[in-house]
């Protein structure tokens, strides 16, 4: 069983994206990354992600990560902001450390494609 | 056995093939992602009820109001029919059957034609095959047999010129549409804040009468804003429906000087401190980009959920 699945799969996203979202444009390190015009659209691309974090069911692959990030020059700093709001998203949803432990290494596993290493 | 009618074809479904399976085989052209009902690449809709709700998971309120659902999660036990979530590029001919002012630099537009529309959605107008706009529909089907559009005069404006100086009732006029999500949609016991900058307020004013034709129950704040008191429109009205509906509040706000009926405050100030917990709300935002984008992201971090922040763009057109 993923641990998508043992969170409560996709009502555990829905419940995730709008607090993740908020935490991302309230940091001043990274939400010039996600302050769009079409913040619909940026809306359901932080829903994929957090589906793709939580091991629910996706179709990324380590190109595409790499070819969508690739020209926003990001750093280490970036990823550990993302990161920290993820963390503290999964906190405030009173989600267990073991789980939270899951999603962060699923995040960390596409950290180099992200940051084009 | 069942089957799909799309685009005036039949496809005769395989046992427990999904629509969007069924249209990629026999070569239709439907853009598809992920099949697992995640990334709402896939989305169609259908006025067949039964056999969507299922493939409506995920989807938003107003989505699901307008019948959408994903085609790669539908598996239907009768026949369907399907059609794409965006229009052809199929326009309809109109006849102009009224034009008025009805305010600063602002002309009511009448147009009767053969058009199924949701109040809130918008349309394209052309003029001629080189020159065209998009408009919002200010109209209600439920009150009015025409649709109705407020058209600004902008100086130098190729249409809106057009419009003011050449078009009369009876010339006819090609319209394409509706498009559009910005729609009354969802629970009628959630309240509703609604906000309009200048002629935003024709969608607002649509989606106002359509909350209220059917029978929401919360209360309904509708902010307008404008830069000076002599900018303001449909003020009569506004305040009309507000006398005659105990749950509307409406608040004009002039950026510049206060008048009679409207306040002298900047609109973003007035609505973080009178909506700073927006929680459970459903809101409303139309009007010129700046104003959206800004008003959009106050709300969303005031607590509204994004699901339920719906906005709609104006654009400025080249012109």
């Amino acid at each position: 069983m993923s641990v998508y699945e043992k969170i409560g799969g996709e009502a555990a996203v829905n419940a995730a994206v709008d607090i993740f979202y908020r935490k991302v444009l309230a940091d001043d390190r990274i939400s010039e990354f996600f302050d769009t015009v079409d913040m619909g659209r940026q809306h359901a691309k932080q829903k994929a992600f957090l589906t793709m974090a939580f091991g629910g069911p996706n179709n990324y692959t380590g190109k595409d990560m790499r070819e969508a990030h690739k020209h926003m020059n990001l750093n280490d700093e970036h990823f550990g902001a993302v990161a920290e709001c993820l963390v503290a998203t999964l906190n405030e949803l009173s989600v267990a450390q073991e789980y939270i432990d899951e999603i962060i290494s699923i995040a960390l596993s596409v950290k180099d494609d992200v940051l084009n290493r | 056995m069942t089957s799909i009618e799309f685009d005036d074809s039949k496809i005769i479904l395989h046992k427990n093939e999904s629509v969007l399976d069924g249209l990629i085989r026999s070569g239709h052209d439907v853009p598809n992602g992920c099949h697992a009902g995640v990334c709402q690449s896939c989305i169609m809709a259908s006025d067949d009820a039964t056999d969507i709700s299922a493939a409506q998971e995920g989807l938003s309120d107003i989505q699901k109001e307008l019948n959408y659902f994903l085609s790669c999660q539908c598996k239907p036990s009768t026949s369907i029919r399907v059609r794409r979530a965006k229009p052809l590029d199929k326009r309809v001919r109109g006849i102009v059957v009224g034009k008025s002012m009805i305010g600063k630099n602002i002309i009511s537009l009448r147009i009767k034609a053969p058009l199924d529309y949701r109040p809130g959605q918008y349309v394209t107008l052309w003029k001629d095959d080189s020159l065209a706009r998009t408009y919002s529909l200010a109209s209600h089907p439920y009150y009015n047999d025409s649709l109705e559009f407020h058209i600004k005069y902008i100086r130098g404006g190729k249409f809106s010129t057009w419009v003011w100086d050449t078009l009369k009732v009876g010339d006819g006029i090609d319209i394409r549409g509706p498009m559009g999500m910005c729609v009354y949609a969802g629970d009628k016991d959630q309240p509703l804040l609604m906000a309009a900058l200048g002629t935003g307020l024709a969608p607002i004013y649509g989606i106002l009468q359509d909350a209220l034709v059917k029978g929401h129950k919360a209360s309904i704040d509708v902010v307008i804003a404008a830069k000076t008191s002599e900018d303001f429109y449909l003020v009569d009205k506004m305040l009309e429906l507000q006398q005659r509906n105990d749950q509307v509040n409406v608040k004009f706000l002039s950026q510049e000087e206060s008048a009679g009926f409207a306040q002298h405050a900047n609109v973003y100030d007035y609505c973080k401190e009178t909506f700073a917990e927006l929680k459970n709300y459903r809101v409303y935002i139309c009007g010129a980009e700046s104003f959206v984008r800004r008003l959009r992201k106050q709300c969303f971090m005031s607590g509204a959920s994004m699901q339920d922040i719906t906005a709609d763009i104006f654009l400025a057109f080249g012109r």
